[in-house]
């Protein structure tokens, strides 16, 4: 199925959690990814699969042929058919001390299932996670750390998102690698990607 | 906080201002001082209640001194219950000592009787209300928020809080008006960092406006309030909702237009669209024109290229056209994930084969042209992925072998080569394969986990926790990350080891049955005893996880009203509410139950036999091995434990526990919840029914037959599969052979079951 980019809800959390568990070494407790939704419930975002719309739009298939079983016990289904490929999770700078009162988001975490890894999906739940933190937060900027070993991501931050790097942490991580503090500033009109060719005016007919 | 009573003397003397001195330093976590003082006032006078009150949660709170500070400090309440339960403050201190213990139901007693008896603390109601919310006593809930909110206008979380209460009472109307009422006092003070409250309070509102189906009236609403509103989307999705139920579905298709503008990525917009703009029954044609149209505006997006393939009929030529124009470029370009993505179109069988043309015909015919030779290795990835589906298991090997030739280095390949293995049952070689994958990659966590998973499949245990703690947090002290994967909550090893564990238990124990040797015996006979366990132990440390998740509520109880964000805590109280009947829960009860059925089984049957063993005497040689054998099994707890200092490693104890306990009540403790929150589950209804039936309560297993049979008719299917036919004909003869067979039962019970059998299922044959 074509893959759902979606705003996160507490029915996620727990796929969330198992996301973040498979893809990386830094990991919460369920009640940290609690705080993040009842905190900034627009910040968040997943990227989903869907199975069932396929038995809904296609005539050909007879639901009567479907056998009825209970969800799949895998940790990734949130729900029958629906399972959860990539999250990123992001919040507002709430540290009371923080050194700069300037609203400013904060990305915690982002990964994506490696089965699903290269076809735009990380991007894709970045831009939407900006976007709301801007509109929502009023956030000017946002901030994230990066090992500096990840390719993939300083890829994806720097080069498609366009983040700077701001400095960089020695011995950031548990097993002693650095980190690059990246921050990228915040603009509602630059955030979501626009086709080149076209653009929907939203008031012509479409069919 | 426990304020004390100012000018009311009980006692009018020293005792009392110790105790008022004391309570200061117990709020203000100074417990040792506080002791001392509170000792000083029960040396003069032991029958000091609130003193006495005061001591047991002082003794809760301190670091650990000797075994029994549970008991200890339970006694001290109990005196001071016994010696002056009319006492608010007594009372007060009594609710604190349960919430401390999280035994809410017993603390919002207390807490109660203390305002009854005349405490004029009124900080004790939000207390209350926190635990009436958890404990899902809404009545009360909106009582005391009701009280409270008299008492603290001041503050709009009060408001937001009685709202809740209101709308968890289903008194919709209510809830708005509380809403709206703060909304309007508090509109000319807000600061710039209310704003965001604002908001959300607001779309609360229009959300309950909404649930009372009163369509133009929300849409009213909601326009008028759109200055305040922040969150964009919230609003445009809202007003496209009642447009649509207003079957204003032009105006209503413009707006999803303008969501699919934010994000073109989901799905669920494009389905509105096409049902505001009517066009699920036009011709195919049409539709088609519609998504070429969408794709333009959002060439990077999947679902308006995809979304045609559902609904496009295989017998449609167009069919074949849009397939080819989505899976060439993909396979151009080389995007691993294309064929899970195309793999649900595969349940229609007729479009999987035109599938497999157009790729084929592109391997022979523009597959020679393309220069770039990671174009083939993608494409034989697609081919085997696609085969494996077919469970052509030699062809899809020959194409995973291909690719794997020609990019030995590509870590993918070996996840599909590996899956094909555990299909053709070589768990082994799958385990092997896919560690090849890992170790291509160390650096990269999700293949580790898919090592790891596959080394549990392969009852692989030690190996697989050493694999996965090269990614957990080593504490000092420890020799792998077994503990620390129980404290980050990582169900998914819990499972898959408690069933790895529960496999390594059944090898063994069908290997003690055939084994002849005494000695061998004996080391068996505890393998088995270890497997069963752990096995038991880790399907519990997932249950426990859920308790934390549950718990882990109580905080938002009262954050949330406080950060303003109503509509997702209501969403968090719902999701709480069934949280049971989560996928994960499930598999984990699935595994619990069995082991709980089989432990029924051997509680019921032979007698524990391990007498025979320890008596036998002990020769030098045997000594000797037995010091080995326990210095191996000290090494194995280490590596096993799943907390520091655990006094159950092997979670002998809990067989143990359990043996000697009412297991089938035990079982059914844990199915309670699931008879509301996973009524839609078969497991539910399965276990149920023979939980009934060894307990003997014959109406509810043939209504838990019932159940689990309606269950296949609800889902849309009127024909009930083979496989589920046998289960219920199963289920009914064990049920008629049981009723026959048991000579206690109540013959007008007896009656009642079989008429119930012959007038729901008439086929039946005895
Ligand atoms: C980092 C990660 C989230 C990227 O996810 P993704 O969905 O594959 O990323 P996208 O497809 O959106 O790719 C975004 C860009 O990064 C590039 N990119 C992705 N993976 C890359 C890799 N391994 N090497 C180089 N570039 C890469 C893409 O080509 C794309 O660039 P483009 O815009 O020029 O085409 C994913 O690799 C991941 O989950 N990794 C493990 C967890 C992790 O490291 N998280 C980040 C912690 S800060």
């Amino acid at each position: 199925m074509g893959i759902t980019i979606r705003q996160a809800t507490i029915n996620d959390i727990q796929a969330m959690q198992n996301a973040n568990l498979h893809n990386l070494p830094e990991n919460y407790q369920l009640k940290y990814y609690m705080y993040h939704i009842l905190s900034w419930p627009q910040a968040s975002y997943v990227a989903t699969t869907y199975d069932e719309i396929i038995n809904i739009n296609d005539q050909e298939i007879n639901l009567d042929e479907i056998e009825v079983t209970d969800a799949k016990g895998d940790v990734s289904y949130i729900n029958k058919g629906e399972k959860i490929i990539g999250y990123v999770l992001g919040k507002m700078e709430d540290d009371p001390d923080a050194k700069d009162k300037i609203p400013h988001g904060h990305i915690t975490s982002l990964s994506v299932m490696r089965t699903y890894r290269r076809m735009g999906i990380a991007e894709k739940l970045m831009r939407q996670s900006l976007y709301a933190m801007c509109e929502c937060f009023n956030a000017k900027y946002v901030s994230l750390h990066v090992r500096k070993s990840n390719r993939a991501a300083l890829h994806l931050y720097r080069d498609s998102l366009q983040f700077k790097i701001e400095s960089i942490e020695k011995s950031y991580y548990q097993d002693g690698e650095d980190a690059y503090a990246m921050r990228l500033d915040l603009e509602l009109d630059k955030l979501l990607s626009k086709s080149i060719e076209e653009e929907d005016d939203l008031e012509t007919d479409l069919i | 906080m426990v304020v004390g009573k100012k000018g009311i003397p009980i006692i009018s003397n020293k005792e009392d201002a110790n105790f008022r001195e004391a309570l200061k330093l117990f709020d203000s976590k100074q417990y040792k001082k506080a002791l001392k003082l509170i000792d000083l006032n029960l040396k003069k006078n032991s029958n000091h209640a609130e003193s006495l009150a005061l001591k047991g949660n002082l003794i809760l709170n301190l670091p650990a001194n000797g075994e029994n500070k549970e008991s200890d400090s339970l006694s001290y309440i109990n005196k001071a219950i016994a010696k002056d339960s009319s006492n608010y403050l007594v009372d007060h201190l009594i609710g604190i000592y349960y919430r401390s213990k999280e035994n809410y139901f017993e603390a919002s007693k207390w807490l109660k009787l203390s305002l009854d008896n005349g405490s004029p603390n009124k900080a004790i109601l939000r207390d209350l209300s926190f635990m009436q919310v958890h404990l899902r006593d809404y009545k009360s809930l909106k009582e005391s928020r009701q009280i409270y909110l008299e008492h603290q206008p001041g503050y709009r979380a009060n408001w937001t809080g009685l709202a809740i209460a209101q709308y968890l009472n289903n008194e919709l109307t209510n809830s708005i008006n509380t809403l709206s009422k703060i909304e309007d006092i508090i509109t000319p003070h807000l600061n710039a960092s209310d704003l965001y409250e604002h908001n959300e309070c607001t779309l609360f509102k229009n959300k309950i406006y909404g649930e009372l189906k009163d369509y133009s009236k929300a849409l009213e609403v909601l326009e008028g309030d759109e200055s305040k509103i922040l969150d964009k989307l919230s609003y445009l999705e809202y007003r496209a909702k009642y447009l649509l139920m207003m079957d204003d579905k032009k105006s209503a298709s413009k707006i999803y237009r303008a969501l699919i503008k934010r994000n073109p990525d989901n799905v669920a917009y494009y389905n509105l669209l096409e049902l505001s703009l009517d066009t699920i029954n036009k011709p195919v044609e049409t539709r088609v024109k519609l998504y070429e149209k969408l794709s333009n505006f959002y060439p990077k997006s999947d679902p308006p290229k995809f979304l045609p393939l559902t609904f496009i009929p295989s017998t449609n030529p167009i069919f074949e056209t849009k397939v080819k124009e989505y899976l060439i470029p993909q396979l151009i370009k080389g995007v691993p994930a294309l064929f899970v993505n195309v793999k649900p179109l595969y349940k229609n069988q007729s479009k999987s084969e035109i599938i497999e043309k157009v790729v084929l015909e592109f391997v022979d015919n523009e597959l020679p042209n393309i220069q770039n030779p990671t174009v083939s290795v993608w494409t034989n990835y697609y081919l085997s992925q696609h085969y494996l589906y077919k469970k052509e298991l030699i062809k899809a090997m020959e194409y995973i072998n291909i690719a794997i030739t020609h990019s030995p280095t590509l870590v993918e390949l070996y996840i599909i080569k590996s899956r094909i293995l555990k299909h053709e049952n070589k768990i082994a070689e799958a385990m092997e394969v896919m560690n090849e994958g890992r170790e291509l990659d160390l650096q990269d966590r999700f293949i580790n986990s898919k090592a790891t998973k596959y080394m549990l499949r392969n009852n692989c245990v030690n190996e697989a926790i050493d694999t996965i703690s090269l990614f957990t947090k080593l504490d000092e002290g420890t020799i792998n990350g077994c503990k620390d994967l129980h404290i980050m909550q990582v169900n998914w090893i819990l499972i898959e080891s408690g069933e790895a564990y529960n496999r390594l238990y059944s090898h063994y124990k069908l290997q003690l049955e055939s084994q002849e040797n005494d000695t061998d015996k004996e080391e068996i006979q505890e393998l088995v005893e270890i497997y069963k366990g752990l096995s038991l132990k880790r399907f519990q440390s997932v249950l426990k996880n859920f308790e934390i998740f549950y718990a882990d509520q109580y905080d938002f109880h009262s954050y949330c009203m406080r950060r303003g964000t109503p509509r997702d805590y209501i969403d968090l109280i719902k999701w709480e509410d069934k949280i049971h009947s989560t996928p994960v829960y499930i598999r984990a009860l699935k595994g619990l139950t069995n082991l709980y059925f089989e432990l029924y089984e051997e509680q019921k049957g032979t007698p524990p036999t391990d007498d025979d063993i320890q008596v036998k005497k002990i020769n030098k040689k045997q000594k000797k091995a037995q010091v080995q054998a326990n210095k191996k099994r000290q090494e194995f707890a280490t590596r096993v434990e799943s907390e520091k200092d655990d006094s159950d490693p092997f979670g002998i104890n809990l067989i143990n526990n359990l043996l000697s306990d009412d297991i089938l009540t035990k079982l059914y403790e844990l199915y309670k919840p699931l008879i509301v929150e996973g009524k839609d589950l078969l497991l539910t209804w399965e276990s149920l029914f023979k939980i009934y039936l060894y307990q003997g309560k014959y109406v509810l297993a043939l209504s838990a037959i019932k159940n689990f049979h309606k269950l296949l008719n609800n889902n849309g299917t009127t024909t009930t599969t083979t496989k589920h036919c046998k289960i219920i004909s199963n289920m009914l003869i064990a049920l008629s052979d049981t009723l026959n067979s048991d000579i206690d039962v109540n013959p007008a019970i007896k009656k009642v079951v079989e008429k119930g059998i012959i007038s729901s299922y008439p086929d039946f044959e005895k």
